[in-house]
């Protein structure tokens, strides 16, 4: 099964290989075992959907891929074991993210999982449904609701209804219900219809989730209970209690959560950082119900996963930023290529915690702080990543291909990855040799002669120059006198005659040209 | 207390709890989630907008057109999102109006939002239309004042319209709410469009201090301090530009520039390799090489790489200069002058490329209009006495000891000028010359030179003792012209005119720094030279 279809190098490696696209990747000398690969695994999602648990607890950890199914069309949930995938069932819509946790302390300690999708976390338990959360409904505009209740009770008309809801549109915080927007969308005929058919109903605000994380309870051990994190389309963050499924904080952002990262426990201290839409990344603690720090990126944020303390942010402008807990810059590592979706390294045995990010030219590179650990290579570009515990293999990555393909490889037990291992030195094209052209025989014999007869071919030169114009300005006359000069049509564009003669500067004086130019001169010019 | 928190959860549980198991039971009667429909009668407009998200920013510009457009058919074209995320693609496609169209329904559908109004703005920028941006983002400021993004872009629109007064003002808010690199370079270009290097380099300098590790910004003060010839400050601010991007193209080339004028040509030579790797058609590089060649003594490839920028940039006519430079201690004065003159043509302000022309015509034995090209270097350039000594040495071979004294006394004037206002070395051949001309025109004894004077870089220009002729031999042998010239060309561009400033050597060209200004008429002079 296994293919050895993709290569990793050290990035001292990597940077030959760029010179020498040929050369093979030494099996040996890899870091990684190639465990697995399909091209055609037919799994499309991104790493949020990505999830690796002991779901039976049989000490068998399986993977849970989100799966959306290409184009979208066909949201799936798979489980694999090994390669092979063990379970599949549909999903009502698209996945947003799937995350593991424990939701009891009482044993057998198997985790849940959570899939968010549309307004709701579907929880799973044993693989088979458990729960359902649904996000609450948004309180509604209460003018809006008002002057629905007077359509109910028909003492408004469509026409004034749509211009009240047009004012409140236009100046109110809280924003229309789709009833309310569909409605200002329709044609006066339409309207009568639309309010009779809907009037009787309650105005209703939904909104849906757009990425969910996990956090400790109140315990910092591997196996505590973990609270879900939602971050949802009305810019907020909510934690969820594991048991009870009530929301347990509410934190309200700037702007929608797109990536979530946290740390610490709930019931102690935690830090929350979140990066939105609009390219910045709040960090939020325990206490504030508003962002405490905002680090401003001028571009989007494409992955967020913290390192030990550093928040290392991807941006599209193909580079890695590290930022403080605090928000302040630390450093930026340019990437060859567009990232396109980051994760967490890290291996327990080793102590390891290092920045993955699958890059569009099929690359995938791992870095600790600014320093480039790994670089794997793979067939098509890596869209989803994901790294832990698989089957009873402890330090497993897992890739999902932009053509959705599914690669799977083990890191070698004996594999260390070094800092600083081929960091530094001089770029490559440093040892290239110059391509300085080259000089002919004939120019060194032509060179020789100038030396000797310099003044003679000066001399000549400048004769046949004088002459050469004199030619030209006898021939202008001659054209003038006999009336052949060219004539403008319009009065507007005069034209002008130029005699330009243009010496070949060769270094010799033995090559002349002349060359006539009779352009039309611009007007004014 | 206690009691009452405990009395509350006990009053929570249950209720938090019923919807829970009630709705619990149903899915696992059905072993899946699809039954459960949530009876909606409108679909959430903003239902994928996540997944919209998620492909732009990987720059799948495909699959988010696709779900952008399922989801406008699915809302009836009411999703603000999708109709946002479509413009920004439409605008990166180059689709500029229709962007700004979108962007205006966008505007439409939620008025409240400041970032509708940025990208209406941004998009009008875009278009060149920087008064009507400027209003959008005025607009835009009212909504949310603390943007810094506002202020950014709308001091960047005041730049294109060349008020930079409130340009400054709206960058300088613009860093008063966030600091950003991208300010801090906008707000350093006002500084050098109005000529003020040293405001500029305040500016780049606190920009460095926030972001220590941005190449632009170090390479841009570096160059700064380069133009200014302090040349440590220069030289550590490359130099780090370099330690974070060893492939920094500007970087290179103006340390490997630097590197040249303290005679370290092979260490340029490896930095420039870097860069012909990464842009092998740049003119100055070439001119760079060409110069290195040069400083090494390899004239053919000098030649080579010298004619190689200037086929790439046959209007630079400090390449020009160069190539009559090298062809000049070829002893190939036909080429020289044309080379010169040619430079002279798209230069006709700079007093050492007459002095050249003017070398180049006394070896071609026309000391008439050799003489001619002396007096227009003399007009042009006020303190460069390597113009008046090379006259001196013309004008004495010519048997003319009046003129020569004349310029003689000149060249001491200027030289003690620049003792007095910087501690200039002069180069070892000129003093030389100097000494010797001293003592055939018998002024010997007033010695100028009061500081004895040490040619670092004698190595490169050898001043050989058979060269150093008797009395009797003319002066200003052709060799030794070359290599008075060669020294010549370190001097690069004194700034003609002007007395007083520290001058010292320059390499022949500098990267990328801001040309002089070509003026288009003629110049008489150099016509009337050629002319006859």
């Amino acid at each position: 099964m296994a293919a050895a279809s993709s290569s990793d190098s050290d990035c001292g490696r990597a940077e030959s290989a760029q010179l020498f696209p040929s050369s093979p990747s030494n099996e040996a000398s890899s870091k990684w075992l190639d465990a697995h690969y399909d091209p055609v695994a037919n799994i499309h999602t991104f790493s949020s959907c990505l999830a690796l648990a002991d779901l039976h607890g049989d000490g068998e950890y399986k993977l849970v891929v989100g799966d959306l199914g290409p184009g979208g069309q066909h949201p799936r949930l798979k489980v694999l074991k090994g390669p092979t995938v063990l379970t599949e069932s549909p999903l009502p819509a698209l996945p947003a993210a799937a995350a593991t946790f424990l939701m009891e302390q009482h044993e057998p300690r198997t985790p849940a999982l959570a899939l968010a999708s549309g307004p709701c976390v579907y929880v799973y338990k044993n693989l088979r449904p458990y729960f359902k959360f649904s996000l609450p409904q948004l309180p509604p505009n209460p003018l809006e609701q008002d002057l629905w209740n007077q359509a109910k009770e028909d003492r408004i008309d469509p026409l004034t209804l749509k211009e009240m809801l047009e004012g409140i549109r236009e100046k109110a915080e809280v924003p229309l219900s789709v009833q309310s927007l569909r409605f200002l969308q329709l044609e006066l005929r339409e309207m009568e219809a639309f309010v009779s058919q809907h009037k009787s109903k309650s105005i209703k605000r939904q909104t849906v989730i757009t990425t969910m994380t996990t956090l400790k309870k109140n315990l910092a051990d591997e196996d505590a209970v973990s609270c879900l994190v939602l971050g949802t389309e009305n810019k907020e963050l909510l934690v969820l209690d594991p048991e009870a499924f009530i929301i347990l904080a509410k934190m309200s952002l700037p702007s929608v959560p797109v990536f979530l990262d946290v740390s610490g426990q709930f019931d102690v201290e935690f830090r929350l950082a979140a990066a939105c839409r609009n390219g910045n990344i709040y960090i939020l603690r325990r206490d504030s119900k508003r962002p405490k720090y905002c680090i401003e990126l001028s571009a989007q944020p494409v992955g967020l996963v913290r390192v030990h303390k550093v928040l290392v942010v991807g941006s599209t402008q193909d580079s890695l930023h590290g930022f403080t807990h605090k928000g302040k810059k630390l450093w930026t590592v340019q990437m060859p290529a567009a990232i396109l979706t980051m994760n967490l390294l890290e291996q327990h045995s080793r102590g390891l915690q290092a920045v993955m990010a699958g890059l569009a030219n099929g690359e995938v590179r791992i870095y600790r702080d600014k320093t480039l650990l790994n670089v794997i290579r793979t067939p098509d570009a890596v869209t989803s990543l994901c790294f832990g515990r698989y089957g009873r293999e402890d330090n497993t990555l897992i890739m999902t291909t932009r053509g959705g393909g599914l690669i799977i490889k083990i890191l070698k037990r004996t594999a260390v990855f070094v800092e600083g291992g081929g960091e530094a030195g001089p770029p490559p094209a440093q040892a290239l040799k110059l391509n300085v052209p080259r000089k002919t025989r004939l120019y060194v014999d032509q060179t020789l002669r100038e030396r000797e007869a310099g003044t003679a071919m000066h001399r000549t030169f400048q004769t046949d120059l004088y002459l050469l114009r004199l030619r030209t300005a006898r021939a202008y006359v001659q054209a003038l006198e006999s009336s052949l000069n060219p004539v403008s049509v319009t009065a507007r564009e005069p034209l002008k005659l130029h005699a330009v003669d243009w010496r070949d500067s060769d270094g010799y004086g033995t090559r002349k040209k002349t060359v006539c130019f009779s352009n039309c001169g611009q007007p004014g010019g | 207390m206690t009691k009452l928190r405990s009395f509350r959860r006990h009053c929570l549980l249950p209720r938090t709890q019923f919807p829970a198991s009630a709705e619990s039971q149903k899915p696992r009667l059905k072993k899946g989630w699809c039954a459960v429909s949530l009876s909606q009668e409108f679909p959430i407009l903003e239902k994928q907008n996540w997944l919209i998200h998620l492909h732009y920013i990987r720059k799948d510009y495909e699959a988010c057109k696709a779900v952008i457009k399922e989801q406008l058919q699915e809302t009836q074209g009411l999703c603000e999102y999708a109709i946002y995320v479509q413009a920004l693609i439409f605008r990166l496609e180059g689709n500029i109006q229709e962007s700004l169209e979108l962007f205006q329904t966008c505007a439409v559908l939620s008025p409240q939002c400041a970032d509708n109004l940025k990208q209406v703005a941004r998009s009008l920028f875009l278009l060149g239309k920087h008064k009507a941006a400027i209003e959008v983002y005025n607009e835009a400021a009212k909504l949310n004042q603390t943007d810094w993004e506002i202020c950014h872009n709308l001091g960047v629109c005041y730049i294109y319209l060349k008020q930079f007064k409130k340009a400054q003002e709206q960058l300088h808010n613009a860093l008063h709410l966030n600091r950003h690199d991208l300010t801090y370079i906008m707000l350093g270009k006002i500084h050098l469009l109005e000529g003020d290097l040293d405001k500029a380099i305040e500016i780049y300098k606190k920009a460095v201090e926030f972001s220590p590790e941005n190449t632009e910004l170090l390479t841009t003060l570096g160059l700064l301090y380069l133009q200014l010839g302090i040349y440590q400050k220069a030289f550590e601010h490359l130099g780090n530009a370099l330690t974070y991007d060893p492939t920094n193209y500007k970087a290179i080339l103006a340390a490997g520039s630097m590197m040249q004028t303290h005679g370290d040509f092979d260490v340029a030579l490896t930095k420039y390799r870097v860069v012909a790797c990464a842009v092998p058609e740049s003119p100055p590089l070439w001119n760079n090489i060409g110069m290195c060649f040069f400083g090494k003594k390899k004239y053919v490839a000098a030649i080579s790489c010298l004619k190689r920028a200037n086929y790439l940039a046959p209007f630079d006519w400090k390449i020009l200069y160069n190539l009559g430079l090298v062809h000049l201690t070829m002893q190939q004065y036909a080429s020289a002058f044309h080379f010169l003159s040619a430079a002279i043509n798209f230069q006709p302000k700079m007093g050492e490329l007459y002095m050249l022309l003017a070398v180049a015509l006394t070896n071609l034995e026309d000391p008439e209009n050799a003489k001619r090209a002396y007096a227009e270097a003399i007009r042009l350039d006020k303190c460069n006495p390597l113009v008046n000594l090379n006259y001196a040495v013309l004008l004495y071979n010519q048997g003319e000891k009046q003129g020569a004294l004349a310029q003689y006394q000149e060249m001491e004037k200027k030289v003690h000028l620049l003792q007095d206002s910087s501690s200039l070395e002069f180069d070892a051949e000129m003093v030389d010359m100097a000494q010797k001309l001293g003592a055939a025109l018998q002024v010997g004894e007033a010695l100028v030179w009061t500081k004895p004077v040490k040619d670092t870089k004698s190595k490169h220009r050898t001043t050989s003792t058979s060269k150093a002729a008797s009395l009797q031999q003319p002066l200003g042998s052709n060799q030794a012209l070359g290599q008075a010239m060669s020294s010549a060309a370190a001097y690069g561009k004194l700034p003609s005119g002007a007395g007083g400033t520290s001058h010292l050597t320059k390499p022949p060209s500098l990267p990328l720094e801001p040309q002089p200004t070509v003026e288009a008429h003629p110049n008489e002079a150099s016509a009337q030279i050629r002319e006859k």
